[in-house]
């Protein structure tokens, strides 16, 4: 961080700069002249953490996929059918047992048994050969995209979030001051604060495992180096199995989170998948805090551009996108190699 | 087919007396002449719906075959390239939109057409060429559905999700080139264009330079060659193809819609490409033949089989599933195997070619 | 593409050095490849550079080449400074290489592969015209084909040549078009003793304005095609000299000798 800032003098203050007026908008109530040019107060922070919250489960899509491919090299393009696999089996489960909480672990389970069915059947035969990765994989995603289609039908799917996380929760922020003084506090659906605490929990132990325990010692020394992990007498392949569940049991979970603030439809997977590639693209391939960054900025493009310029907002993601690859091919947080 | 190109060459240098016409062989000829005299045994079905499809849909597999198959990159970008020009065809010329669509004559929006697609594929391609490998497969389908999204929000120009309807061919020479017949003959002369010229331009300087940079990108640099250059090249010829593709399939199907270039519509390109073969121009042909056949008789056979009809994906998705695990070089790489199989000599045992082995350090 | 005008490009080559490389460093992350080189060579000087395994000898040549920048300090070929300079821009100044893994193009022929040789240093690069059979760089092409040996094999793909052949190929593609200064690295590396008498025999007569640096770990081989030695250890330059000063230095022979080699 300090170093990015030595070297980067004039980019370390517009980013500081970006964030202190972001602040500003946030904790200030707005004076009337920037509501006049810009709207309502809560409708920007309405936009921004909706941002936020996008962004969460874009970071719980993408840091499996993101993680999948920085320590196997595995290309993984049904990585959006498992998410939308993940979406489906979670409805079932919170529906017949009524218990929302329980869908996670049973998806978690199911979608990384598939997850190390696909490891062990599949990429462990193609193991350096991408191209072929890839189309594997998208035969395996055009497949699983018809079954899921022939089992749940093209209708839409809500799953309802629990009596505890529904209705709204008051933040600490002040959306509007009344005229007679009265301070309005910016009110927010607790499902997706809990949401956003969970993907930060989730991020964060992400992060622990991997710069704090052995296991995660194992997984970055194969990213630096793959021989290194082989010739440290580790059985690779069961580290490679552990990995891959890991990533598609998260994709899965995540499913079952877009499902709830969102829906599940078929077309669900390809989004996805796509959100993957290009948070990770943006990003940084192979990067955890890259895939966070991007997924913030991805998630937040998304709603600020829907709310303000909604013609555009794909538009703007893309832009993001062309702009990250010709400036710094390797992604925001990637490493050159 | 199979070693053609390089046969054709060495024939060329080594027999320097003899006409051209004497070193192709003979399947081309017969083949050539089934094509030109098929209106004779087929309907108009099978012209216009099978071949026509067939002819356009391997000629935008042709184009991702050429920067796949020459120049190591695998870009997902080319249906949207055929779809830019087939826009840009709705909406300079004439459609049922006369709001939006400018009424050029014939000779002025098939040029614009073409460029402006040269342009748009050759802009991504610059983009696309800054990673390698694995992420050019993603930086292109990350751009190809933003394509999709933005002709879908976008009413100004490419009328949002309706798209544009009644866009068909000029009435050139007085023929209806939309009637099955002359549809018929319209792509054949296109896709066979298409074909001689990425079979001749694979041997021209350029086209050994971009086989140069797929084997070996830092030696070619290291040989005087900009590789950049060659790459982002490599695209812009390829839009060429990909856009006379998307041409003749706005006129074929008389409507354009974001739904053209949608993500299935993307895959569907590269299932193609793969399932014929990548590395040799036919393949794509092949490919496009199979899938056309599938996609157009499969919902039949399903449902004899007492199946849903709207299952043939799962029927592609499973195919091509089984091509690319056992054959990574699709229905051509079979076919090799199995023509060697054959020519193995039962007593040696030994009878592996060259076709059959994983050439050079492909970097894809 | 460069800032000096065309004049005082042809007016350096007579008097500059060949290659004149000032205080380069490169560094990958922290670890320092190259530490401040400094030499000069003159044209057609023949230099060999030796030292051991991580000693920064191919480092060096990827700098010089432009396959990837130095961290600092600068390099001039025959007077021009190419520091920033990108790979091919050097090479059609007259600049060539070979590698110590053989870098060819599998899927082509061996002629197409000395072919795109020709082609890179000339004209026509982009060229959508197939070469006719008499085209000026077909027969440079067979020629060069023929002066490494190779000419039986000039339709096999290169990916079923034998390991000397590629060897072989690998010196064609630097001799290609009109050399004024090559690098060879390590080019005798797992070559038979017939092969490598092959090798000297190439490498002593060529063209006396043609100079070169050879990397060999093979002290016969580069004290008898070098007029000139240097030396390098962990990434600087540790002396330079004759060939049978250096035989002889002391220090030399203990890392040398002493360094498992």
């Amino acid at each position: 961080m300090r170093g990015f800032a030595s070297r980067h003098p004039i980019w370390s203050l517009i980013i500081a700069l970006a964030v202190a007026v972001l602040l500003w908008l946030i904790f200030t109530p707005w004076p009337p002249g920037l509501v006049e040019a810009i709207g309502r107060k809560r409708i920007f922070l309405n936009a921004i953490f909706g941002g936020i919250t996008l962004g969460a489960l874009y970071f719980l899509v993408a840091s499996g996929f993101t993680l999948i491919f920085g320590l196997m090299r595995n290309v993984n393009l049904a990585h959006g059918s498992l998410y939308l696999l993940g979406g489906y089996l979670g409805f079932e489960v919170s529906e017949r047992t009524g218990s929302w909480l329980l869908a996670f672990p049973v998806v978690f389970i199911l979608v990384g048994l598939l997850g190390m069915l696909l490891q062990h059947q599949v990429f462990r035969r193609m193991e350096g050969e991408e191209l072929r990765q890839t189309m594997v994989t998208i035969g395996l995603s055009v497949l699983i995209a018809d079954i899921l289609l022939w089992i749940w039908g093209g209708q839409s799917y809500t799953i309802l979030s629990p009596d505890f996380l529904s209705g709204p929760a008051e933040l600490p922020i002040i959306s509007t001051v009344r005229s007679n003084g009265d301070i309005i506090y910016l009110k927010y659906p607790a499902v997706r604060i809990a949401i956003l605490i969970a993907a930060i929990v989730i991020g964060f132990a992400m992060w622990l495992v991997l710069n704090r325990t052995s296991l995660g010692m194992l997984i970055r020394a194969g990213v630096d180096d793959r021989e290194m992990l082989g010739a440290s007498g580790i059985r690779t392949q069961y580290v490679f199995l552990i990995v891959f569940a890991f990533g598609a049991g998260l994709a899965g979970m995540a499913g079952i989170v877009g499902g709830t603030f969102q829906s599940l439809s078929p077309g669900e997977d390809t989004r996805f998948l796509l959100a993957s590639l290009v948070v990770v693209i943006v990003g940084g391939m192979g990067s955890i805090p890259g895939a966070a960054l991007g997924a913030l900025i991805i998630g937040l493009s998304e709603t600020l551009g829907l709310v303000y310029a909604p013609t555009y907002s794909v538009v703007f993601t893309f832009l993001i996108m062309a702009a990250v690859l010709a400036f710094r091919p390797q992604g925001l947080l990637g490493q050159t190699r | 087919m199979a070693l053609v190109d390089r046969a054709s060459v060495s024939a060329a240098q080594s027999s320097p007396s003899g006409i051209w016409i004497d070193k192709v062989p003979t399947y081309y000829w017969v083949i050539g002449l089934i094509m030109l005299f098929m209106p004779v045994i087929a309907n108009d079905f099978w012209l216009f719906q099978v071949f026509g499809w067939t002819f356009i849909l391997g000629m935008i597999a042709l184009s991702l075959m050429f920067l796949a198959g020459y120049g190591g990159m695998v870009s997902l970008i080319q249906m949207s390239v055929a779809a830019v020009g087939g826009y840009m065809v709705a909406i300079f010329g004439t459609s049922g939109i006369t709001d939006l669509s400018l009424g050029l004559p014939w000779w002025l929006y098939v040029p614009i057409a073409i460029i402006v697609a040269m342009i748009f594929g050759t802009i991504v391609g610059a983009l696309a060429v800054r990673t390698e490998g694995i992420y050019t497969i993603m930086i292109t389908l990350a751009i190809a559905a933003a394509f999709f999204y933005f002709a879908r929000q976008n009413y100004h120009i490419f009328n949002g999700y309706t798209g544009f309807n009644l866009v068909v061919p000029p009435q050139l020479f007085g023929v209806d080139w939309r009637q099955p017949m002359p549809f018929y003959y319209l792509t054949l002369a296109f896709a066979l264009l298409s074909y001689f010229v990425v079979v001749y331009v694979s041997r021209t300087p350029f086209g050994l330079a971009l086989q140069g940079v797929r084997d070996n990108p830092r030696r070619m640099a290291a040989l005087g060659f900009n590789v950049t250059a060659h790459r982002v090249l490599a695209y812009t010829f390829a839009s060429v193809i990909a856009a006379v593709g998307g041409i003749l399939l706005v006129w074929q199907n008389a409507q354009i819609s974001p739904g053209t270039a949608g993500i299935p519509a993307v895959i569907d390109i590269l299932v193609i490409a793969v399932i014929g073969g990548i590395r040799k121009p036919i393949g794509p042909f092949i490919g496009a033949f199979i899938y056309v056949l599938l996609r157009t008789f499969s919902p039949d056979v399903l449902t004899a089989f007492g199946m849903s009809g709207e299952r043939f994906k799962t029927l592609i998705g499973l195919g091509f599933l089984v091509l690319v695990f056992f054959s990574p070089d699709g229905v051509l790489g079979l076919w090799e195997r199995w023509q060697n199989r054959r020519k193995r000599d039962p007593l040696m045992g030994s009878g592996e070619t060259p076709g059959d082995r994983d050439v050079g350090g492909r970097n894809v | 593409m460069s800032d000096t005008s065309v004049a005082e490009r042809l007016s350096a080559t007579g008097t500059a050095s060949a290659l004149e490389l000032r205080g380069v460093s490169r560094y990958f992350g922290a670890l320092a490849a190259l530490e401040d080189i400094t030499m000069t060579v003159e044209p057609g000087e023949r230099r060999a550079v030796l030292g051991s395994n991580g000693a920064g000898k191919t480092t060096l040549f990827n700098c010089i080449t432009g396959d990837f920048l130095p961290s600092s300090g600068s390099i001039r070929l025959f007077g021009e400074d190419v520091t920033v300079f990108p790979a091919h821009e050097r090479i059609r100044r007259g600049l060539r290489r070979t590698y110590q893994i053989s870098l060819l193009f599998g899927g082509l022929t061996v002629l197409d592969n000395i072919y795109l040789a020709c082609r890179g240093v000339s004209r026509g690069r982009f060229s959508l015209i197939r070469p006719r059979r008499n085209d000026a760089l077909v027969s440079a092409a067979e020629e060069l084909c023929e002066a490494v040996h190779l000419i039986s094999a000039r339709d096999t793909l290169v990916s079923e040549l034998s390991y000397g052949q590629q060897r072989q190929l690998e010196i064609a593609l630097a001799l290609a078009g009109a050399p004024r200064f090559i690098l060879f690295d390590e080019p005798a590396a797992g070559l038979s003793p017939a092969e490598r008498r092959e090798l000297i025999d190439i490498l002593t007569n060529l063209p006396e304005h043609m100079g070169y640096i050879i990397i060999e770990h093979d002290m016969d081989v580069a004290l008898r095609v070098a007029e000139s030695v240097t030396m390098m250890h962990n990434g600087r330059i540790f002396k330079e000299g004759k060939p049978a000063e250096i035989e002889e230095d002391p220090e030399v022979q203990e890392l040398y000798l002493g360094g498992g080699h």
